[in-house]
């Protein structure tokens, strides 16, 4: 035992001696980073971190951003308005020059006003509800298409499909609320009928009520705008109780994960997806290089998460200093790049000028283009 | 679908959810019997549970398939592997804070359940594990209604495990010694019974329970995670309370009540989903208020 307390000790001192090093020395340029890495959505946010770690890595060894070298500080938001809050206060007081990630929107949205107050410039790479839009103080700057934009890409999916009466599902969260209003909205303004719209609870693994009130609401085609691991089994719920019609995903449940769970009852599903690695022409080696470092294949939010920061790396290498509002400048000047997840531009909202969302479907076990 | 139809299919629904809150329950109510610790580790030993489960369907599914056999025997080895692993998490942790304030070993529980789902977090790198099985999707069609075999299966395996353990509460020794130290474990030590004994037993019963709940969760739904024994040990807590906590037929009880209104609150018509918990968690209110000692439970008049 009292080895076991030496040891410990002994580690924790090294770590403190360490520790003050690297704060002594201050000519680095620290980046903070605020994803989820504990908590439910703690895939992503270690795939995000594993991402922007990897630009990082490149920027550094090509002589870093000003002469400098580029050190994240990552913070852990764990998909949780409060956890965030305090992440971005940590972030706030280590006076770091930027910040860039943003996951769940619900708890990125708390975060603006704390960007906002100590005025650090923020990308956020994932986070894309339009309620974000009104909560901008003007320092955030969304590299991901907005939830409007896939409201609009998904009625014209169904709408193609021939769909009637639509079924909703939605997890009550910001992100998946938001896409799950906006489509309704859009689809009755289209003349068309809401079959059910369904609010469960994040983690609940049984859908056998909702799936049974779908079945009799005879609805032509059910939308799930929440995230993959409770989709997959909702999935695999609605077509064990032979559920026949069309089923469509939304944007957080691309993950090649959702294959595994649902396994065979995913044939057939649709996505609505940002542009994931794999349908991203340039992303060949990113995918590669990636693979060889940590083990696994980046999951859907790793290329913009890689964009997130090259781009902040670029605004501050652009305003050649790190002062706050020359990088906004520099941000919000942003155009005329080719990115790894294409041309980024922002609108006067500070939000992404183009939508790029792509329809897929579930095939062979794996995600494929939908040409519509 | 007529209003019986959706009536019936609800009823099946909740059945197969309550079953899963009943097992967890029992946990809950068998520790909080006999230490009167809120063991809110207890979601967390329903997912260590999944996951040894997983292991060891893995490691049987060779030689008996992946099939109900399998995750029959799977489900034993990890009764018995969460069986021990609560009972050394009650020795290690409760035990030396049994005469401490009732505070900090409800913060100690609270910390066990950290260590445990941050321990399967470093472990599983949070990624979504597919339970992948063999079992079918069949079922009978009666009607509308549509009855699955897996959750016939499911509900009579929840179904035979609390019958045993009812009967082995209610007429063997240990179940005698069980409900004797919960009245009274000064008392129980004064006649020569093990405390220590009987407290090591009831936790590897109360895990084991858990681990089981966790095993079939996997194998029916389809998919396990290390946060998957939150939201399922918050339930099983409530179910626990409407039932009259420290009740063994109360948690079952309570467990099957709570399934079932899950899952008519969704049906609500004219309301939509978003208020299912509203609706149960005000039925929960209501039954503290008529009954603070739940359902089942027994008024407990503190002497001095």
């Amino acid at each position: 035992m009292r080895n076991i307390i030496t040891t410990v000790a002994s580690a924790v001192a090294l770590n403190v001696a360490i520790g003050s090093v690297a704060m002594a020395q201050s000519d680095a340029i620290t980046i903070g980073v605020q994803l989820p890495t504990t908590g439910s959505e703690a895939t992503y946010g270690i795939d995000m971190l594993n991402a922007i770690q990897l630009a990082a890595d490149e920027i550094n060894a090509s002589g870093g951003v000003l002469g400098k070298q580029i050190e994240l500080s990552p913070a852990d938001a764990a998909c949780d308005p409060q956890q965030s809050v305090n992440a971005a206060s940590m972030l706030a007081s280590q006076n770091v020059v930027g910040v860039v990630g943003g996951y769940c929107s619900g708890a990125t949205q708390p975060t603006l006003n704390t960007y906002g107050d100590a005025n650090i410039p923020f990308v956020i790479i994932a986070a894309n509800s339009t309620k974000l839009i009104p909560a901008n103080p003007g320092n955030a700057f969304m590299i991901n298409s907005t939830g409007d934009y896939q409201a609009e890409t998904a009625v014209d999916f169904f709408e193609s499909q021939g769909v009637e009466s639509l079924a909703i599902i939605n997890q009550g969260d910001a992100y998946s609320q938001d896409l799950a209003s906006l489509t309704r909205d859009e689809w009755k303004a289209a003349g068309h009928e809401i079959a059910s719209f369904d609010v469960v609870n994040k983690g609940e693994q049984d859908f056998s009520a909702v799936v049974s009130k779908i079945k009799n609401s005879n609805a032509d085609a059910v939308f799930w705008t929440a995230y993959y691991a409770d989709g997959a089994l909702l999935i695999r719920q609605l077509r064990q109780r032979g559920y026949q019609g069309v089923i469509a995903v939304g944007d957080g449940s691309t993950s090649s994960k959702l294959f595994e769970i649902a396994g065979r009852a995913a044939e057939g599903v649709y996505a609505f997806a940002n542009p994931i690695p794999a349908f991203l022409p340039g992303a060949q080696d990113f995918n590669i290089q990636y693979e060889s470092e940590y083990g696994r294949a980046p999951g859907p939010y790793a290329p913009l998460s890689y964009d997130g920061l090259q781009l902040m790396a670029w605004a501050i290498e652009k305003a050649g200093s790190t002062d706050s509002d020359a990088i906004q400048q520099a941000l919000s000047s942003a155009g005329g790049m080719e990115w790894l997840t294409g041309p980024i531009s922002f609108t006067e909202d500070n939000t992404l000028a183009r939508s790029n969302f792509i329809v897929l479907e579930g095939k062979g076990g794996e995600w494929t283009r939908h040409e519509q | 679908m007529s209003f019986f139809d959706s009536f019936f299919q609800q009823l099946i629904n909740g059945l197969v959810l309550g079953s899963f809150y009943a097992l967890v329950a029992l946990g809950y109510t068998m520790v909080f019997g006999v230490i009167k610790l809120l063991n809110f580790a207890h979601g967390d030993f329903y997912m260590a549970g999944a996951f040894v489960g997983f292991g060891a369907l893995s490691l049987v599914s060779g030689a008996l398939g992946a099939g109900w056999m399998g995750i029959f025997v799977a489900m034993l080895l990890a009764m018995m592997a969460i069986g021990c692993l609560g009972v050394v998490i009650e020795r290690i942790a409760y035990h030396p804070m049994l005469n401490a304030p009732r505070l900090s070993i409800l913060i100690t529980a609270l910390a066990v359940s950290l260590v445990l789902q941050n321990a399967a977090l470093a472990l599983t790198g949070g990624q979504y594990t597919a339970f992948s099985t063999d079992i079918g999707f069949g079922g009978f069609e009666v009607g509308n209604l549509f009855i699955s075999h897996n959750q016939i299966i499911l509900v009579a395996t929840a179904a035979v495990l609390m019958i045993a353990l009812e009967l082995g509460v209610s007429r063997t020794m240990y179940g005698r010694a069980m409900r004797a130290v919960s009245i009274d474990k000064d008392m129980c030590r004064m006649m020569g019974i093990n405390v220590a004994g009987v407290i090591a037993v009831t936790f590897f019963i109360g895990s084991s329970l858990a681990a089981a709940a966790g095993t079939m969760a996997g194998a029916y739904y389809g998919s396990i995670w290390y946060f998957m024994g939150f939201l399922i040990g918050l339930k099983a807590f409530t179910a626990a309370v409407i039932g009259g906590i420290g009740s063994i037929p109360g948690a079952m009880l309570g467990g099957l009540i709570l399934g079932l209104l899950e899952s008519f609150g969704t049906n609500i018509e004219f309301i939509g989903s978003e208020w299912k918990d509203v609706f149960t968690f005000a039925i929960l209110i209501l039954v503290l208020v008529f009954k603070p000692t739940g359902l089942l439970g027994k008024s407990e008049v503190e002497r001095m």
